[in-house]
């Protein structure tokens, strides 16, 4: 089983090398010349003669490829992802970390909740095939489901924010609170929460239960489970021990790709309710050409959804017996 | 189930506490620039440094800042200036009494200072100040004496508006370029960071202010907003009190719910709007060919559905309303910028430009006249523009294929001459010396490939070049506008670029909290927040209204 595990850390060690690499390579085949589109951020306010001088500043350099890998590679590992184009001159652990963690809070809650409650559910649809949660919720929840993200969260905000003024437009907490340890910072923070992580829940809550309950009827047509109700077992511990526990698998898997999401994916989210998270980075990142930026948003992302497959990796081993027999 | 059910109730009470909550008195909501968090930023010198707004604005402060709305200079950290007899000195007076806000004196060291921090890092020196600069220095205690290469009057202008950091502090700073600034200390009204969160910060007062009683506003308070629509939004719901943002059909969305208080200024003060050819690729070149592009087009039905109504037609002399002063009465009278499709038929008849059987006309060797125009994507209101431009050239029977493309790429394309068409912006200044130099000058023309910081399409005047030479020698108002009449003429005669409308500058106010705002009535300064350094005229204006 150690064993198993160290293979599986090594795997994960070269797909992170080659995420990297990719990472360096592909900002720069990307068309237009940076110091042009920076250049053009000032929209004639800056005299044309300073140009030469801003690219000078700003580190732009001809040097071949390879020497410019190594620089990275270099300052990769000192923790150093250089400075951003579009911020200048602040760095970009600076600029990231103005937005990492409300991305990782809110998008992060919103999946768990999501996933949590969608595999439960389905769990319970499978078991009452037929009944309401089954014929009722699991189509409705894929109707919704089925909306463009952007316009399901534009209406939220629109009817319980605007509208009926239960929640509020925008931000992660109220401009006039002090950021602290405190109850009223953390209900404030609640608050303006709830809009968009249920908005992320209700637009992925189908799928999650759609795909549990699927396996689950697989499952349950076993002979395990029928020989589980012969010996007379509970209902209640059929369905969560051991049917629940073998269904769970796939959707276990795909939670590990929806990590990815949480950080990329909650763009929308972000632009919508004004969150002040990563994804939004991301894009000015790309507009900017601020490639700085985008490697090091790359790499967040990159990490995060290889620590959070090798986490499902883990949990798979200790769900499916047969993984520990093969390690 | 039992989950969901332990939900409900707390969604509920935390959606109990949500009446909105009373605003500081006397904090000034300001919205300007977009972003989704801020990064504390203050660097005044470095132009390409993505400062928070108010750090050029309102927090370092100039010489003296010209009002484009007044036509006029007003007097600042300089009480005035004066030029010596050959017009190679020029000397500004320090105001006495000025105090950094950390309480230290300001003087005419920290003005020589400045300018040699520009001359040692040329990445500071945005307006190229040490290309006519040979000298800075102090005259007794008061004067800072500017030695100029050569005749150069426009290079005023320059001088005039660059902001003054403190010698004191800044000597310390390893690399100016670099720096951030976290805890500014400057002679602006608002200098004291009093909050700074991802969100939203906050600048309070400048104790040692140089205006007595000023700035009356207590605080400016700035939240990010990471799009348009959710500042409009936070602006019509009364939550900014100032906000310089694009807002459609603006009078029913925002006046017209407050029509006491709301109130929206968009002077056609920003730049003009081109159509650029580029002149390097036949039949560009033919003058008659431009003309003929430019009479196509239905400018009035153009600002009407792509701007709104916000804005005019473009005249023969493009200039906008800043430089109304200067405007030559005859030139802008010349018929190429109007509405004329049978003239411009002819023209294109007698450029050699015939049609074919099909309707579309065809180059001299055949090929049929086809144009791509390139706009940047997103930017709606000249996506609209282009629309409409290319269905009237259309009519012309010119084939015009509109082609969006992400800034980075379309400016890219623009400033390396690989367009057709493209529609974009222009440079400006205090007289229309730049904008025209831009527009004319041979010495602004790049080879294709090569980056152009203006001049994207790429057409000197040699004629229009020698009066601009002879304007930088102009001592007397006579004497300038007797030439830039004569740039203007030469500027209609070739029809280097097509000009379509000055740009507005948008701004708009929320009187309910505060008085004092410029209008239309009362032109102190442009209402736009982003027209530096109009702001500081503003800023200090605004007072809280009692209640």
């Amino acid at each position: 089983m150690g064993r198993y595990i160290l293979r599986r850390m090594g795997f994960y060690l070269i797909a992170a090398w080659a995420s990297l690499t990719l990472n360096f390579v592909i900002p720069r085949l990307a068309p237009g010349d940076p110091a042009a589109a920076m250049f053009a951020r000032f929209e004639g306010k800056v005299a044309p003669e300073a140009m030469g001088a801003l690219k000078a500043a700003f580190g732009f350099t001809d040097a071949p490829l390879y020497a410019q890998y190594f620089t990275y590679l270099k300052h990769l590992v000192q923790g150093d992802l250089g400075m951003s184009y579009a911020y200048f001159p602040a760095r970009v652990t600076e600029v990231i970390g103005t937005g990492l963690m409300w991305t990782v809070a809110l998008a992060g809650v919103a999946v768990i909740i999501s996933f949590v409650l969608g595999s439960f559910l389905g769990v319970l649809a499978a078991w009452n095939r037929g009944g309401w949660l089954d014929s009722g919720l699991a189509p409705a929840l894929a109707f919704l489901g089925a909306f463009p993200y952007f316009w399901l969260a534009m209406l939220a905000l629109y009817l319980f924010g605007f509208v009926l003024g239960w929640f509020p437009l925008r931000h992660a907490y109220g401009h006039d609170m002090e950021p602290g340890l405190s109850f009223a910072f953390a209900a404030d923070v609640a608050r303006h929460a709830v809009l968009p992580a249920s908005s992320i829940v209700v637009a992925t809550l189908g799928g999650w239960m759609l795909g549990m309950r699927n396996t689950m009827v697989a499952t349950l047509g076993t002979d395990s489970i029928r020989l589980a109700h012969a010996r007379g077992l509970p209902p209640r511990q059929v369905m969560l021990r051991y049917a629940a526990r073998n269904a769970l698998l796939p959707n276990v898997t795909s939670f590990g790709m929806a990590v990815g999401f949480v950080l990329s994916g909650s763009l929308l989210t972000e632009i919508v309710f004004s969150y002040p998270g990563t994804g939004y980075l991301l894009i000015l990142a790309v507009r900017n050409q601020d490639y700085p930026l985008m490697q090091g948003l790359f790499l967040v992302i990159t990490l995060a959804v290889l620590a959070a497959n090798f986490a499902v990796d883990l949990i798979c081993l200790w769900l499916d017996p047969r993984t520990r027999a093969h390690a | 189930m039992r989950f969901a059910r332990a939900l409900l109730p707390l969604a509920l009470l935390v959606a109990c506490s949500s009446e909105p909550r009373p605003r500081p008195p006397g904090v000034l909501f300001v919205s300007v620039e977009q972003q989704s968090a801020w990064v504390r930023n203050f660097n005044p010198l470095f132009a390409g440094a993505g400062a928070r707004w108010p750090t050029r604005a309102g927090v370092y402060e100039c010489m003296e800042i010209f009002s484009s709305a007044q036509g006029k200079w007003v007097p600042w950290l300089a009480t005035g200036h004066a030029w010596s007899e050959d017009q190679l000195t020029l000397r500004f007076n320090v105001r006495d009494g000025v105090l950094w806000s950390d309480g230290k004196p300001f003087t005419a060291d920290d003005v020589v200072y400045t300018f040699g921090l520009l001359k040692q890092h040329p990445a500071l020196d945005a307006g190229g100040v040490w290309r006519f600069l040979t000298d800075v220095k102090t005259e007794g205690k008061g004067t800072v004496a500017f030695t100029f290469s050569r005749v150069y009057l426009p290079g005023f202008s320059d001088l005039a508006h660059q902001i003054i950091v403190p010698q004191h502090v800044w000597k310390d700073v390893a690399d100016p370029v670099t720096f951030t600034n976290p805890e500014p200390v400057a002679t602006g009204p608002f200098t004291q960071v009093t909050l700074f969160r991802n969100q939203v910060y906050e600048l309070g007062r400048n104790p040692h202010y140089w205006q007595p009683g000023k700035p009356a506003v207590s605080a400016l308070r700035f939240l990010a907003f990471p799009t348009n629509d959710q500042a409009n939004m936070a602006l019509v719901e009364g939550e900014v009190d100032w906000a310089g943002n694009f807002v459609p059909a603006v009078d029913r969305t925002f006046v017209s719910r407050d029509p006491a208080h709301h109130a929206r200024w968009f002077p056609l003060y920003g730049s003009t709007v081109f159509l650029y050819p580029n002149t390097t690729r036949p039949p560009l070149d033919d003058v008659r060919v431009r003309k003929a592009l430019s009479m196509a087009l239905d400018r009035d039905r153009l600002v009407e559905v792509a701007m709104y109504g916000y804005t005019r037609p473009a005249d023969a002399t493009a200039l906008n309303d800043a430089y109304t002063g200067w405007k030559d009465a005859e030139v802008a009278k010349d018929t190429w910028t109007h509405y004329d499709l049978a003239a411009a038929n002819k023209l294109l008849d007698e450029a050699g430009l015939t049609r074919g059987t099909d309707g579309m006309r065809r180059l001299k060797d055949g090929q049929p006249f086809a144009l791509d125009l390139e706009v940047v994507s997103g930017w709606s209101d000249w996506v609209r523009a282009g629309q409409v431009v290319g269905r009237d050239l259309r009519k012309l029977g010119i084939g015009v294929t509109l082609k969006t493309y992400e800034f980075g790429t379309w400016f890219t394309r623009l400033q390396k001459g690989e367009f057709q068409l493209a529609i974009s912006w222009s440079l400006d200044g205090p007289t229309p010396y730049n904008f025209y130099k831009w527009l004319l000058s041979p010495r602004t023309v790049r080879p294709v490939g090569e980056v152009a910081a203006a001049n994207w399409h790429r057409m000197g005047d040699a004629q229009a070049d020698e009066l601009l030479v002879r304007f930088e020698r102009a001592g007397t108002p006579e004497e300038q506008h007797a030439l830039m009449s004569q740039v203007q003429q030469r500027f209609s005669a070739t029809a280097p670029a097509i000009p379509l409308f000055p740009n507005p500058s948008w701004g708009e106010s929320n009187s309910s909290r505060f008085t004092g705002f410029p209008t239309e009535q009362n032109p102190y300064a442009r209402l736009a927040p982003h027209a530096e350094p109009d702001s500081l005229l503003v800023l200090t204006q605004l007072s809280p209204r009692e209640r």
